[in-house]
């Protein structure tokens, strides 16, 4: 005899529901009643609104017990959910701080050159546009020189390395992806010594060769689904909170590309046999310059506080002592340097 | 009027499920998603949509959801081939290729008309799989609508909006409402609405002049008349749906949400979740005979592509 259910409807015929071919599809949450169906697209469904059937059923056929939900289980849920919400926050974690980099960076490495360089182009006609690159002939040979013996030590990379002087009197650097690297005069007239502009060249460099860019692109879409599957679908006010998160988040991956330029640019000068104590002192300088700045700003800071950096790049070199070879030995720096703005921007 | 005093019945749906349970729900589903870098999320969907459609009663029943996770995944792959590799390939043509102005002109253009079909592939899509997978009584829903009358509705809808400066808007808003409705059906059933958009202008003029004003509270009180113009004028069989929601209400209840998400950081969601659902039943009622005994079981199983796309925008358990 077939273990099952028999079901007699008022004025009809007993039939059996065999166990195995009963299923529950109600009746798991508190107020439920208990819904048995059986059969495909289309079942036979029976409703029961004592929820002491289930423990019956659990006690008459132990052997299905499997298929039907038990009620006395229904104080482990509690336990269950906080172990879940635990288990919620430490991979959160673990994705944000291992996960997505490690991806990011795998994926970034699989973008096509050309890909970026198209990218790259329209970055660079905006802010480096050709007829404010500086174009004096010596400037334009001490800075190939530079970069020449800095990417020797790279010879197999897919890019084209390019580096434009701009006429604008602003401090700063900056590559864009594909292999174009931006430095504008304010940042030029500030070095006192070619291996200082080498410093900063190779940071940049390592933005390129390690795609920084391309990875900040992977990462914020990332944080953005991480964020999304926490929250459920999130509209309104909410929603703007949740993109601040995610901008602090991403702050945190900019700091650490900052570093790995950092790093990676110091061994950079390092095989190119250039002194890396210009490097550091640039960043001496920089740091002397920002004297106030408090610890509680370098969080929301995309670069690593400048002492930070020193202490970090001076460590490194001294890990690795070298017998440099000058950079550009004939030439004046301080002449140099000041060029771009003397001779007057491209015809 | 006329028949037995049962006739005139009022009923109302409720929504037995508490927020505590739901939150639950939605932890394990976190969880797993977070897991499973995201593959999960169509199982996750389907675990809350079962929780919540199983916690809604009617006259006694409950209703029921037949998907399954494995449904939205495929329809999101069907969505993906349909859509976005056409998408794609067009992108890679206007933008990386070295070809001919004029074909990067025609891909542009027919990336915007991909773009444009996408809305209503998606509604209509997402309705006919939920309806076809919500059952009361063992009975099924169905929606029969087609795509291209829903396009065609949007796109006259977007260009006479534009011509005539926005006024044909509540216009095209009962178009919309009357398509998605009268195809809609339960069991062999049909839902009616019989609204006009004439009828809609006046509040819609009204909202337009003092939205502005009142810095955008008079929305609320729109979107109330919008809702129970729709509800009063759905009709199943000899009975009518009524919505006594006001704008009053409906601010309190964003406003309260508001409050809430904001000091929890947004994870009492749950709990807005079943506060947002208790509200609209609490509004809606059922008025007139239901002859339950005339329906017939009338199930439609249709493809579920469109389903993978309104997954993205959540379009809700909602028959208006």
């Amino acid at each position: 005899m077939r273990q099952g259910l028999e079901v007699t409807p008022a004025g009809g015929r007993t039939r059996l529901w065999p166990y195995a071919e009963v299923r529950q599809t109600q009746g798991s949450y508190v107020g439920e009643e208990v819904r048995l169906e059986r059969g495909g697209r289309m079942p036979e469904i029976l409703v029961v609104e004592d929820l002491r059937f289930l423990q019956s059923l659990h006690e008459l056929a132990p052997e299905f017990s499997r298929r039907f939900h038990n009620p006395a289980r229904r104080g482990r849920r509690l336990r269950l959910t906080i172990l879940a919400a635990a288990g919620v926050i430490t991979l959160s974690a673990a994705i944000y701080l291992w996960v997505i980099p490690f991806l990011a960076a795998r994926v970034a490495m699989q973008v096509p050159v050309a890909w970026e360089e198209q990218l790259g182009k329209s970055i660079v006609t905006y802010l480096a546009p050709p007829a404010k690159r500086c174009a004096d002939p010596k400037l334009v040979a001490a800075i190939d020189t530079i970069v020449g013996r800095l990417t020797a030590s790279a010879p197999g990379s897919p890019y084209t390395f390019r580096v434009y002087i701009v006429d604008v009197p602003v401090f700063n650097a900056f590559a864009a992806p594909g292999g174009t690297v931006v430095v504008f005069r304010g940042l030029l007239e500030r070095t006192d010594s070619p291996e200082q502009l080498a410093g900063v060249l190779a940071h940049e460099l390592q933005h390129v060769v390690q795609r920084h860019s391309t990875r900040a692109i992977v990462q914020h879409t990332s944080s953005g689904l991480l964020i999304a599957a926490l929250t459920g679908d999130v509209t309104g006010p909410l929603a703007y909170g949740l993109e601040a998160a995610r901008v602090l988040g991403q702050l945190r991956y900019s700091r650490d590309a900052e570093e790995e330029a950092d790093t990676e640019g110091l061994k950079m000068l390092l095989a190119a046999r250039v002194d890396p104590a210009g490097m550091i002192a640039f960043f001496k300088a920089l740091d002397k310059k920002s004297d106030k700045e408090s610890d509680a700003l370098k969080y929301l800071s995309t670069h690593p506080s400048d002492r930070d950096r020193m202490a970090a790049l001076t460590a490194l070199a001294a890990k690795h002592p070298l017998q440099p070879v000058k950079l550009l030995p004939e030439e004046d720096w301080s002449e140099l340097r000041n060029t771009c703005g003397a001779a007057g921007p491209a015809r | 009027m006329g028949g037995p005093p049962g006739e005139s019945a009022v009923r109302q749906p409720s929504f037995r499920g508490e927020g505590g349970t739901l939150f639950g729900i939605h932890i394990v589903n976190v969880l797993f998603t977070l897991g499973t870098l995201g593959v999960y999320y169509f199982w996750a969907k389907t675990r809350t949509r079962r929780f919540l459609f199983s916690q809604t009663e009617f006259e006694g029943d409950r209703f029921a959801y037949h998907g399954t996770g494995q449904e939205l995944f495929m329809g999101m792959l069907k969505a993906l081939l349909v859509f976005g590799v056409p998408l794609l390939v067009l992108r890679v043509i206007r933008e990386d290729l070295d070809v001919h102005t004029g074909i990067k002109i025609m891909a542009g253009i027919l990336s915007s008309v991909v773009g444009v079909s996408f809305v209503p592939v998606a509604i209509v899509g997402a309705r006919r799989y939920r309806l076809s997978r919500t059952s009361w009584r063992g009975i099924r829903f169905s929606f029969r609508g087609r795509m291209w009358p829903l396009l065609k509705i949007f796109i006259s809808g977007t260009l006479l909006s534009l011509v005539t400066f926005g006024f044909y808007y509540p216009y095209f808003l009962v178009r919309r409402q009357t398509f998605l409705l009268s195809q809609s059906y339960f069991g062999n059933e049909r839902f009616d609405f019989s609204g006009n958009g004439r009828d809609l202008m006046e509040p819609f003029v009204l909202a337009v002049l003092l939205t502005p004003f009142t810095l955008g509270f008079y929305w609320f009180w729109w979107a109330a008349s919008k809702r129970r113009y729709f509800w009063g004028h759905t009709r199943f069989g000899a009975a009518s749906f009524r919505s006594t929601v006001t704008g009053g209400a409906l601010l309190g209840l964003y406003a309260l949400n508001a409050l809430i998400l904001l000091c929890t950081l947004g994870l009492a969601w749950p709990w807005v979740k079943v506060r947002n659902i208790d509200f609209a039943y609490r509004y809606l009622t059922l008025v007139g005979p239901l002859d339950l005994e005339r329906i017939q079981q009338q199930a439609q199983f249709p493809s579920t592509m469109g389903e993978g796309l309104a997954g993205f925008f959540d379009t809700g358990f909602d028959l208006a």
